[in-house]
């Protein structure tokens, strides 16, 4: 009986410790900053550290018309929803001839594209050439310099190995066409790959602010990440303005976490337990084009 | 080289080059040649301005980073090398104690798990005005804490003393999830029997984990410990947001990114710092996983 008692104490004070390490440490600022949105500018600077009182939404309104983060919500949907889609297809079709050995040196080809992504990160020439060839400060132009890439080519090369070769055979006996294989056999048998892949690209490229930092120019044009950078630097006095206008820019990627957190919690654990350190949310994203 | 089964005679030859064209020049464009080319720019004088001519000055942008702006370029090396140690023993150190206490399918332990791995979907800019706010010197809740406790003040983001550590323990709180959760699934793939040997042999805790446990996780330590450093080396847009490289926290690639884009843009400058940062990240790189691999053979 007391053994039982002490194992459950045991048990109870561990759930504690866990308990208050991830909520006290990394939920609890996000909610008191989501508190102070709550409070109206002089009841912030009055007691800047208590509960609100008035519980006003006014801050949300505010900052949703001051920040102008309607359009900003627009554009950050498309830059991170058009790179991710077009750069998984382009990814699919430049590892499948290369995992089938098409090329004459398809492991060597393989080997450039690895060695490649060890180099220097170019956001300096990249910009120059942007303004060159005017993808700068441009909508179209930011989505071709973000979208054209293989993102997630290495891990496709080896997953799709793992499709058996009698399939394209027996699929161009039957007549499928090539572009049409791809679309309609691997793209659906490479599901949980392009899952992965898709939701790590999509938060990856919804959280860039290097790259809108340097390429874009006209607040139009520009992501939420870029609209909440300037927004702190222009009302960085009013911090109940300013955590309203974080929260609102936090809300739609906290949305995505809490739909889809199972996968991204996989994603790392099994890219780990491939050994190659798997997926990795990417820390520079200006790394990505 | 194997046969394609796709397509007629005469297009099966272009079939695979048709088939990698786009991405391999999108590559080329955006990926190859800017990175190919910052070594080019950084033996040249271009300032960035438009319609200023490229003046090519060989090793001079070196020479002066060597020595007339030595002082500053010396000091960001000095920053990056204390930010790139600072986040890889105190992420892994926090990751390692993070998966053991959180390692067992219990309720609750899923949801824990998730808020601890939350911060790093977030955008460097909300985690930058996040912590800008709880470090606030003036309205934030940190100063009364920091008060009580030490009985001074202190500016945090803005203290020349604590700023650089503040920044990483904030690149920690970002990233830590990501290390317990590669540490959890190596943790899960350890025998069992293993533990019930060591407990039968009368192996305290202490003795389990240091003969046990970190070994078998020598796997997952070199691959947080590289993906760890190789993050952090180059890190500048959380610092951009957090202290814009004042009070002691300009990296390498926060000084490359203030010269190259800031108020008296020199692209040429910028792009040196960007190839030094890239030898760093090479140096590194390699000696950790010379050290890291050899770790794990010896085992």
């Amino acid at each position: 009986m007391s053994l039982r008692l002490r194992e459950m104490t045991r048990t109870g004070g561990l759930q504690l410790v866990c308990l208050v390490i991830s909520v006290g440490f990394f939920a609890l600022p996000l909610v008191y900053l989501a508190l102070q949105a709550f409070k109206t500018n002089t009841e912030f600077l009055n007691d800047p550290t208590g509960l609100p009182h008035s519980w006003t939404t006014a801050n949300f309104s505010d900052a949703w018309s001051q920040g102008d983060f309607s359009t900003e919500m627009v554009n950050s949907l498309l830059y991170a929803v058009v790179p991710d889609v077009i750069t998984l297809v382009l990814g699919v079709f430049l590892a499948f001839p290369i995992s089938r050995g098409w090329f004459k040196h398809s492991n060597a080809l393989y080997g450039f594209f690895v060695f490649s992504g060890f180099l220097p990160a170019g956001l300096i020439p990249l910009f120059i050439e942007a303004q060159k060839i005017g993808t700068y400060n441009s909508r179209i132009g930011y989505l071709i310099m973000t979208s054209l890439t293989g993102a997630g080519f290495f891990f496709f090369v080896g997953y799709i190995k793992t499709i058996p070769r009698e399939l394209d055979e027996a699929a161009a006996l039957d007549g499928c066409g090539y572009i049409r294989f791809i679309f309609t056999m691997i793209i659906p048998q490479m599901k949980p790959a392009l899952a992965t892949f898709g939701i790590f690209g999509f938060v990856a490229g919804w959280n860039n602010l290097i790259l809108p930092l340097v390429m874009l120019n006209d607040q139009s044009l520009w992501p939420v990440t870029r609209g909440l950078f300037s927004f702190f630097g222009q009302y960085s006095s009013q911090w109940p303005l300013v955590a309203a206008a974080t929260i609102i820019v936090a809300l739609p990627i906290l949305a995505v976490f809490a739909i889809l957190q199972r996968n991204l919690v996989e994603g790392v654990a099994g890219g780990a337990a491939a050994g190659s350190g798997g997926v990795t949310v990417t820390r520079n994203p200006e790394k990505i084009p | 080289m194997s046969t394609i089964p796709f397509g007629t005679k005469r297009t099966r030859r272009w079939l695979p080059w048709a088939s990698i064209a786009v991405p391999t020049i999108g590559w080329l464009v955006f990926g190859l040649f800017p990175s190919v080319a910052t070594v080019f720019y950084s033996f040249t004088e271009y300032s960035g301005f438009p319609g200023t001519p490229l003046h090519f000055c060989g090793l001079c942008n070196y020479h002066n980073a060597l020595n007339s702006s030595w002082t500053d370029f010396e000091t960001s090396v000095t920053v990056t090398l204390k930010y790139v140690a600072g986040v890889t023993v105190l992420q892994i150190s926090i990751g390692l104690g993070l998966a053991l206490l959180l390692r067992h399918r219990r309720r609750g332990f899923g949801l824990y798990r998730a808020l601890i791995f939350m911060p790093q979907v977030f955008s460097v800019t909300i985690v930058g005005v996040l912590f800008s706010l709880i470090l606030d010197p003036q309205n934030g809740p940190a100063e009364p804490a920091y008060h009580g406790l030490f009985g001074s003040t202190s500016a945090f983001l803005g203290d020349q003393t604590w700023a650089l550590w503040l920044v990483i323990m904030i690149n920690v709180w970002m990233f830590s999830g990501y290390t317990m959760l590669v540490y959890i699934a190596a943790l899960r793939r350890i025998p069992p029997e293993l533990y019930e040997a060591a407990s039968l042999d009368g192996a305290g805790r202490f003795r389990t984990f240091r003969h046990i446990t970190w070994p078998l996780l020598a796997n997952a330590t070199t691959v947080n410990v590289f993906l760890t450093a190789m993050g952090c080396v180059g890190e500048y847009a959380l610092i951009r947001v957090l202290t814009d490289g004042d009070y002691g926290t300009k990296t390498l690639g926060m000084y490359m990114f203030d010269t190259a884009f800031g108020v008296n843009p020199s692209l040429g400058y910028g792009s040196m710092l960007a190839v030094a940062q890239f030898v760093i990240t090479l140096v590194i790189g390699s000696a950790l996983l010379f050290f890291l691999r050899r770790r794990e053979v010896t085992l």
